[in-house]
């Protein structure tokens, strides 16, 4: 069922004086039911005004739309009432005229009297009757608003829109008035959307609570459900079990946006050359098939073309030196692990936090898990199967590997043992074993199995000793793999060098993806400065069908390296916000409660989002909604913490905590 | 004077005239004395055998006869104050009620249009600065008799005030009211009558009255130039038959007349501008 309004993907974007742009809102998709109240909220200046504008057809959107059940609004109309924040009586109308304007214009075919009676039974709606004939001058605050509303619903909208409606009222008015739109609102089964920054104001009204990061590029950042019966009492509300709760929760919200306006960031450096603060670069990578973005740029001449004219690609020999290098500063920025930016920015295992920031998703699949032959011989085709195999031997504890506790693959590796019912931390042993070694390792029979990218699982198949019990599109179709990662101070001092590299390297994911460079790519990879393999081991998956190791023929897997098609690049929050509960529940760092926060600092949606438009591609995020795995398992982007005391099989201590990644004000002042 | 002259026009003007001044009755003391003080000033300034202007005393005298008999009609140009201040009234009131159409129509259509208001703007900024009495001979050539050159420059004058303030107005017209309208898809009659024309009636007022001070000055200079009944007629002609008290009890009238104009237009306003845009 389509929704009765739909605001699809809609981005306001305003010149500036200087000839800049402003880009006030971005992204905001959001469905709203038929009777539903919504409440928008945020900081002054987050677009609420605007979007609500949007809605109401008073300001066209730069991009996207609004769909009002089931026709798009490109102007203003009576069918999406206004409440205006300033009531905007007309001053020389009496309050009866006032309603009358608008009934006799929008209700203009039925009779003058059926008119007029609309008009005082809206008048007596309001309890206005004795003020009829007063001008809107000799009124009150709260009458005129009261006005304000008989207006708007003697017209019967199909969406009332109130922007900020009480804001300007005293509490005894201010509360009077919510009883009565409540009132009416059950009543009449309005669709409501409310602009307010009243935190007990919204709970109150709404079933839903939209609230929206501070601009510039606001977006949703969270959304809160309001499930108190209605009809509503105040102080039923007030007293609910979960109210405070759910107050708390907003008003963290506002108080992280908040903090977040005040922190200053490291200033850019001056322009050296082609517009860019730094043009010679040292970039870390780990010799996998994944790299190929970094491994065209360099080839293709990209890094130049965006003027980065000394580019040094460093193959590292892990993902330890990848960390350390960065945040060291001996590489300017690397192809990361997906989890790295945030597991270095929350902490890990201890650590003292470095933001690192993620403008681009380089490369989405391309990880399989790896079993020692001996399993398949044992007869282990399943998940279902290794767990009977290893509950078959409970002398011995299978010892399996991924590449980095941050990576994806020891997340993915965890989540689709824990999807088992294997526990990933009491069944099994997962140890940390670089890329190039898990064939080797594996060969030897030091660990049972792994998790890794190509070309490691294709070189164990290839040789005999292993098959692959699941690739990540059996877990997780189109998850994210690896990333740019630099730091966030980086990224602060060299922004237009940022965006230069972003640039380039998604213009080399675009070539990546389109499969008649593929046989290209194997030739570039298998050179020793590179992957350094014999192409072979490189091929399937990328350029032929999959060969899994096993009785099965091999299978044509079209999107097993994901480089561009279907939305591969955006660094998408919910996805980091999926692998900071992971790496909470696995106990490699803890939860942050300030995730929100964390999230839109480290998550370069923007950053993304201007190299896309100025290389002409779409740079939409996609939609923020709830993510679904192969095992049927869910995840509620609104609802990360209580997603995590969900989770039946997770580390002993989850911890939750808020982190700080702000430099200490000492290291400032220095 | 003023207040005796007053009663003689109209009535209710009379009242509200009265009111204020029963308001501002301290205000009027001092200016009773300053006038008291100038007269005086002027007297003995003037009271020399070889001044070259009369004193007050000397003025009333040399004129008893015109102030007495203000409704005299004699040959051509020979008339009584009160047909020569009329002549000149009926050029204003021609002149500046054209001016006041064509001005608030022409205000409201470039405060309405962007485009007409970015074409016209700039032409009518350097027309406006043009003096009233440099349009006299352009006017005199195209219409070949003085009477329509003179009321052309009346309109010439007056409507510039008229088409900036009313301008002003409709692009002031609150963005709310306009929002309003936009969600009611109001009718353009609906919203010329029920919005824009309320909203910039004061705009427009404030026009109005700039422009008839300013017709009235332009009319006595015009009319000095242009000859024919009239009050600016008058004073050159009394000057060049030597009559300097003729023309300082012209000057007085004319004072008078274009404070009375001036409060006309107030009370007009009072009674159309809606209360809460005062």
């Amino acid at each position: 069922m389509s929704a009765f309004v739909e605001i699809d993907h809609v981005d306001q974007v305003f010149p500036m004086p200087n000839g800049g742009k402003y880009i006030a809102l971005k992204n905001i998709t959001l469905d709203i039911q038929k009777g539903e109240f919504i409440t928008l909220l945020g900081h002054s200046g987050c677009g609420k005004s605007t979007l609500l504008n949007i809605v109401a057809g008073l300001a066209k959107p730069s991009a996207g739309g609004v769909i009002l059940a089931g026709k798009q609004v490109t102007e203003p109309g009576p069918d999406r009432m206004v409440v205006f924040q300033n009531y905007s009586l007309l001053p020389w109308l009496t309050v009866r005229e006032n309603i009358a304007l608008a009934v006799n214009r929008v209700m203009r075919d039925q009779s003058a009297a059926e008119r007029a009676a609309i008009v005082d039974q809206h008048i007596d709606m309001v309890k206005l009757r004795p003020a009829a004939d007063k001008r809107p001058g000799q009124l009150s605050g709260g009458m005129k608003q009261r006005v304000a509303i008989a207006r708007a619903l003697s017209i019967r909208p199909k969406l009332l829109l109130l922007d900020e409606p009480f804001g300007a009222l005293d509490a005894l008015t201010r509360s009077g008035l919510q009883d009565q739109l409540m009132q009416i609102a059950q009543e009449h089964q309005l669709t409501c959307i409310m602009v307010t920054h009243d935190v007990d104001e919204a709970l109150l009204l709404s079933d839903r609570i939209v609230m929206l990061t501070n601009g510039p590029e606001s977006y949703i950042g969270q959304i809160l459900d309001v499930p108190f019966e209605r009809p509503r009492e105040r102080l039923e509300v007030v007293n609910h079990p979960s109210y405070y709760a759910m107050r708390t929760e907003i008003v963290y919200f506002l108080n992280q946006q908040k903090q977040a306006k005040k922190r200053k960031l490291v200033a850019a450096e001056p322009i050296a050359r082609n517009g860019l603060e730094k043009v010679n670069l040292d970039i870390g990578f780990v010799p996998l098939t994944d790299c190929a973005p970094l491994a065209i740029a360099k080839e293709k001449g990209l890094f130049e073309k965006y003027g980065l004219e000394q580019v040094t690609l460093s193959r590292e020999p892990n993902w330890k030196a990848i960390a350390d290098g960065i945040t060291t500063g001996r590489l300017d920025a690397a192809q990361m692990i997906a989890g790295m930016p945030l597991g270095l920015t929350l902490g890990m295992n201890g650590k003292p936090p470095v933001p690192v920031v993620t403008g681009l998703v380089m490369s989405r699949n391309g990880n399989a898990i790896t079993l020692s032959k001996r399993f398949y011989h044992d007869g282990v085709r399943t998940l279902e199967d290794l767990k009977e195999a290893i509950a078959r031997t409970s002398d011995k504890v299978p010892t399996l590997a991924a590449v980095h506790p941050a990576s994806m693959h020891n997340l993915m590796l965890r989540h689709w043992l824990a999807s088992g019912g294997i526990d990933p931390d009491k069944d099994v042993n997962i140890v940390m074993i670089p890329p190039p070694q898990m064939a080797i390792a594996l060969k030897s029979g030091t660990i049972d199995g792994y998790c890794v990218g190509e070309p490691w699982n294709s070189r164990a198949v290839q040789e005999g000793t292993g098959f692959v019990i699941a690739t990540d599109l059996d877990i997780w179709s189109g998850h994210l793999e690896k990333v740019l990662g630099v730091r966030e101070d980086w990224a602060a001092r060299y922004p237009n060098t940022h965006l230069a590299l972003v640039k380039a390297l998604l213009e080399a994911c675009e070539y990546c993806d389109d499969r008649r460079n593929r046989e290209e790519l194997v030739e570039i990879l298998a050179r020793p400065d590179y992957v350094g393999v014999d192409p072979a081991y490189l091929r399937p998956g990328l350029v032929t069908p999959y060969d899994r190791g096993t009785d099965a023929e091999p299978e044509q897997l079209l999107r097993f390296n994901q480089f561009y098609v279907d939305r591969t690049n955006c660094p998408y929050r919910v996805e980091g916000l999926w692998i900071m509960t992971q790496l909470a529940r696995w106990g490699i760092a803890p939860f942050p409660r300030n995730w929100l926060d964390i999230l839109n600092r480290t998550r370069r949606v923007d950053v993304f989002g201007a190299a896309a438009r100025d290389l002409g591609l779409p740079d939409i995020e996609p939609n923020r909604g709830i993510v679904t795995f192969a095992d049927g398992s869910v995840f509620n982007p609104d609802d990360p913490i209580g997603y995590l005391n969900n989770l039946t099989i997770k580390h002993d201590n989850v911890r939750i905590e808020e982190i700080s990644i702000d430099p200490p004000v000492a290291a400032i002042t220095h | 004077m003023t207040a005796e002259l007053s009663r003689r026009s109209n009535n209710s003007l009379a009242t509200m005239l009265f009111t204020m001044l029963g308001r501002s009755i301290k205000r009027l003391v001092p200016t009773a004395i300053a006038l008291f003080i100038l007269l005086a000033l002027w007297q003995a300034l003037c009271s020399a055998p070889d001044a070259s202007l009369p004193g007050p005393v000397q003025v009333v005298q040399d004129t008893w006869e015109l102030i007495v008999d203000p409704f005299y009609q004699g040959e051509g140009t020979d008339q009584g104050l009160f047909w020569q201040l009329i002549a000149s009234l009926k050029r204003v009131a021609v002149g500046y009620t054209l001016a006041a159409i064509v001005g608030i129509a022409v205000g409201i259509l470039i405060g309405v249009s962007l485009l007409m208001f970015q074409a016209l703007d700039p032409i009518f900024q350097v027309l406006r600065t043009v003096p009233p009495l440099a349009w006299l001979p352009i006017a005199l050539a195209a219409f070949k008799d003085s009477q329509p050159a003179a009321i052309f420059v009346i309109f010439i004058t007056a409507i510039w005030p008229i088409v900036i303030n009313t301008a002003v107005g409709v692009q002031n017209i609150p963005q709310d009211y306009n929002n309003v309208a936009k969600v009611l898809q109001l009718s353009r009659m609906d919203y010329f009558f029920k919005v824009l024309l309320p909203a910039t009636v004061p705009y427009i007022f404030t026009g109005l009255k700039i422009a008839i001070g300013l017709s009235w000055l332009a009319i006595v200079a015009a009319e000095m130039l242009t000859g024919g009944v009239g009050i600016g007629f008058f004073i050159w002609d009394a000057y060049n038959s030597g009559s300097n008290s003729e023309v300082i009890l012209a000057i007085v009238y004319v004072g008078i007349v274009g404070l009375l104009l001036n409060a006309i237009i107030g009370y007009i306003a009072s009674r159309v501008v809606p209360e809460e845009q005062k």
